[in-house]
């Protein structure tokens, strides 16, 4: 048999444009955030310094600053390197167990899919938060429990949507033809369907990051996530959300963060969707 | 009022930016007098649908120049609020899918009563009264019982039906029918021609009817008008157009055209395909594909005139039009010889095949259908065996248990000697080489996200032993085949026409060289004169390889245009088998017969002729 390898890999895709700039750049600044973020802060972000508590953003401390003098700003510059590699890493793990499952569980459909999906419900019933406490609880903190514990809530409601596609996908005669041709489950698994869903658990991606921000967030105030005094967006925001009304600054700050990165983690996987998108279907408008 | 019900004058409709507009109807001109039908013959992107919906005024994005008088009203000058007086009362549509023209969650009797209380303002019992009225009137049986029920409760002509009841509620002056037949079995698509035939006699309603095929055209027209990318190319009575074509597109059409009776001749097929609407050619718009276009034809357009010794009504845009015919090459007779049958040992033999759906179960209460029942049949090597039925006849299930797609409830499969498992996974490289399928729908047989090298290339690396360069080379060599070049191995599907992709399906069912090919209604998603070339080639590819087809269909044209043996499939049986000159023209079984005379020919029915007389009369 051909090895699955040897096919030849042409796929035309839409050529770089000026439109396509603005997405590059917000993935570059999303990359250089998190890898340089710490080092170009002004101050440092966990070293306490009571003169300057409570300050309102000025120009040496553009952000303002907390109830222990820490430098808002500064916060949120370090703080994007643990919020965002945790959320991307827990989103990404979590979309690809959903995709793996969704694909092989709608393919084969039958009893497989019935015990598969039914497992599924099971640990959707489960409201998400409470879920990923109770992993984290009986693992313990650490970021690597807590990606877990996020990609566990995401992979059934990831799986579902997959599934879904995948059941409507699999009555097409192209997956027919394949079958007829003797191909083995695993290649019309991974080389005839997963292509098509692409797209989808592009656009899946996108989505569940911004809502590992948030659920990563929703640990630290549960006590249960990252520990204090570590910078991240989520747990900035639970942390400023006593003093809102003297120093709205803690909690816009942050929550702007998380909200500019949101938007444009929708906006480039709604680039990237249609990229992945049905080829040529660009080229014949 | 003694004027037309329906005069469209110059009408032009584009589509996209004004500066660089997609051209889709130019300079259409036709006339439908009261109690008139008038046919509307063209293929897919010939603007057939787009000039109905624009009688309608449905725009839909699009923007139209030119008149449309309806019953003495210009459509395209009345005010959106006149409009709604138009649309049900003068002119009602009834669509080619009756299931997503009718509401799944309302009862059929109240959608039609509905349309009576918008436009009559009749209260609900009178309504409701006059939705059975209707029922009635279009045949139905049982008309209060069906009016209770639900779409998906009815048959897909009892559905086109009701369809056409609701376009009646208004007693309209005109009824457009865009392709009201075309996903109905033949023998339901002869009783809805009837009806509509009935409705003209006894209502005096005048008839739009768009149609891709002739046949179905020359059973209700009177008139007809032949459009191609967005022009009409020759108009004229029925029976003069269909009869004595006078433009080289309708010749290429009628010859395009298999016919279950006369003699078998190839098929002419029309090469190329539809001009650029964006940029339409200066000359004659079928120059490019036209076998006898000379300078003239494309440089300058050619009117649209009465050919001399003809009618004055029936005009042709041909510069040619008095020679067209004999000009064209005349059509070449068919090249495969018959050869003879039980010829030594055949290749595939299916025994005892029986397929049920739907497994009683403690959810189901329902006894399985039985899909497959007790078929048992055999295909010679390198001959046709076509097996026909209706939808739901099983002849679809059948091919999938050959096939190994299905597994079937009892019976087995042989292929020469040996016995093929059930399922397609479990049969050898070799076996599974030697049966390939080609499905009926280009769009979904092929993995849209695969280049054409990509869907030629796998089936080659599977059942040969070549690599690498040679790999690309017999791509090409599969490609050149099937008439299309090297340079189609790029493309995507979707850069590709329906006629281009079913020519992949074709390649890569032939990349192995098997031995037999099944094909499921290889043909029936695609246009006459496409269909031709597909059929031509299939023919040609069997003589050169000598491959055995199971071929499923249900026109009988097509089936008698390649079958070497001939199965009639109904309720899973196959009730009559045999040559197909001898079963097409003694069939034995009553429902061959009535199948066979469900054919909409080009032969007019008096009734029509009858029914022009009544309406000059009166």
């Amino acid at each position: 048999m051909a090895s699955v390898a040897s096919l030849p890999r042409a796929r035309r895709r839409p050529r770089l444009r000026a439109a396509d700039v603005p997405f590059i750049a917000f993935v570059l600044a999303v990359a250089g955030l998190i890898a340089f973020g710490a080092a170009v802060s002004p101050h440092d972000a966990v070293a306490l310094d009571p003169l300057h508590a409570l300050q309102p953003p000025s120009l040496a401390f553009p952000f303002g600053t907390d109830e222990f003098g820490r430098d808002v700003f500064s916060r949120v510059l370090s703080g994007a390197r643990p919020t965002l590699l945790l959320a991307l890493a827990a989103a990404a793990m979590g979309v690809m167990l959903g995709a793996v499952t969704g694909l092989v569980s709608g393919y084969l459909s039958g009893a497989t899919d019935e015990v598969t999906m039914r497992a599924m419900d099971a640990l959707m019933s489960f409201p998400g938060l409470v879920l990923a406490m109770l992993v984290v609880v009986m693992l313990g903190p650490g970021p690597i429990n807590i990606i877990g514990a996020i990609a566990l809530v995401f992979w059934p409601r990831s799986a579902r949507l997959v599934r879904s596609m995948v059941v409507d996908l699999a009555r097409r005669e192209f997956v027919d033809a394949a079958r007829s041709r003797g191909e083995s489950p695993h290649f019309i698994i991974f080389r005839e369907l997963l292509p098509n869903v692409l797209a989808l658990v592009i656009v899946d991606f996108s989505l569940r990051v911004t809502a590992a921000i948030l659920l990563a967030a929703s640990l630290a105030y549960l006590g249960v996530g990252v520990a204090p005094p570590t910078p991240a967006w989520g747990l900035m925001v639970k942390d400023g959300q006593p003093l809102i009304e003297i120093a709205p600054w803690l909690v816009l700050f942050p929550c702007a963060a998380i909200a500019c990165v949101s938007i444009g983690a929708v906006l480039v996987g709604e680039r990237l969707r249609r990229v992945f998108a049905l080829p040529g279907a660009e080229a014949g408008r | 009022m003694t004027g037309p019900t329906l005069n469209v004058r110059s009408l032009c409709i584009n589509y996209g930016p004004s500066a660089h507009p997609l051209r889709a109807v130019r300079d259409v001109s036709f006339q439908i007098a009261p109690g008139e039908a008038y046919g509307l013959i063209g293929e897919s992107g010939s603007g057939k649908s787009t000039i109905a919906f624009t009688i309608m005024r449905y725009l839909r994005g699009g923007h139209a120049d030119g008149q449309v008088w309806l019953a003495g009203q210009d459509v395209m000058r009345l005010p959106e609020a006149a409009l709604t007086q138009v649309r049900g009362r003068v002119a009602a549509m009834v669509y080619q899918d009756p299931m997503s023209a009718l509401n799944p969650s309302m009862r059929v009797g109240e959608q039609v009563a509905e349309a009576v209380r918008l436009h009559r303002g009749a209260d609900r019992a009178a309504a409701a009264a006059r939705a059975v009225e209707l029922f009635e009137r279009v045949h139905l049986p049982t008309p209060s019982d069906i009016a209770q029920r639900y779409a998906h409760q009815l048959s897909g002509g009892q559905q086109q039906r009701v369809v056409i009841a609701m376009a009646l509620a208004c007693d309209p002056k005109l009824l457009i029918m865009d392709e009201p037949t075309t996903g109905l079995d033949v023998t339901t698509e002869a009783v809805i021609l009837e009806l509509v035939r009935e409705l003209r006699r006894e209502t005096g309603v005048s008839v739009l009817f768009i149609s891709h095929n002739m046949g179905v055209i020359a059973q209700v027209c009177d008139r007809v008008g032949v459009l191609y990318a967005g022009q009409l190319v020759e108009e004229g009575r029925t029976v003069e157009v269909l009869h004595a074509p006078r433009h080289p597109y309708t010749i290429g059409l009628m010859r395009a055209m298999p016919q279950p009776g006369g003699a078998a001749h190839r098929l002419a097929s029309i090469p190329g395909r539809l001009p650029d609407l964006q940029d339409p050619p200066p000359g004659c718009v079928f120059a490019a594909r036209c076998e006898i276009a000379t300078d003239l034809c494309g440089d300058v357009m050619p009117a649209l005139l009465p050919a001399s010794g003809r009618e004055a009504s029936h005009g042709s845009r041909c510069h040619y039009r008095d020679e067209a015919e004999a000009l064209l090459p005349p059509p070449p007779l068919i090249a495969h010889g018959k050869a003879s049958l039980g010829a030594g040992a055949p290749l595939l033999e299916a025994v005892g095949l029986e397929k049920r759906f739907g497994r009683r179960s403690w959810l189901r209460r329902a006894a399985p259908v039985r899909a497959v029942h007790d078929v048992t049949l055999e295909i010679p090597p390198g001959q046709t065996l076509a097996v026909v039925g209706e939808s739901g006849s099983g002849k679809s299930t059948l091919a999938r248990c050959v096939a190994g797609l299905i597994v079937p409830d009892e019976g087995y499969v042989r292929l020469e000697e040996t016995r093929l498992a059930a399922q397609v996974g479990r049969r050898s490289r070799l076996q599974q080489r030697d049966v390939q399928f080609i499905f009926q729908n280009p769009d979904g047989a092929l993995n849209p996200h695969w280049t054409v090298k990509q869907l030629l290339s796998r089936p080659v690396q599977l059942y040969t032993d070549l690599r690498g360069d040679a790999v690309r080379r017999r791509v090409v060599d599969l490609l050149e085949m099937v008439n299309l070049g090297e340079r189609y191995l790029g493309r995507f599907p979707r850069e590709m026409s329906g006629g281009e992709k079913q020519r992949i399906g074709i390649a890569r069912a032939f990349a192995g060289n098997p031995r037999l090919v099944i094909c499921d209604e290889p043909t029936s998603a695609l246009d006459i004169s496409v269909q031709a070339s597909i059929l031509n080639e299939l023919i040609a590819l069997q003589a050169r390889h000598g491959t055995a087809y199971l071929f499923v269909s249900h026109d009988l044209g097509v089936v008698r245009h390649v079958a070497h043996r001939v199965a009639i499939m109904r309720h899973g049986r196959i009730v009559e088998a045999g040559d197909p000159a001898e079963v097409f023209e003694r069939p034995h079984d009553p429902y061959t017969r009535a199948l066979i005379d469900a054919i909409p020919t080009l032969v007019p029915p008096p009734a029509v002729a009858e029914a022009r007389v009544t309406q000059i009369v009166r």
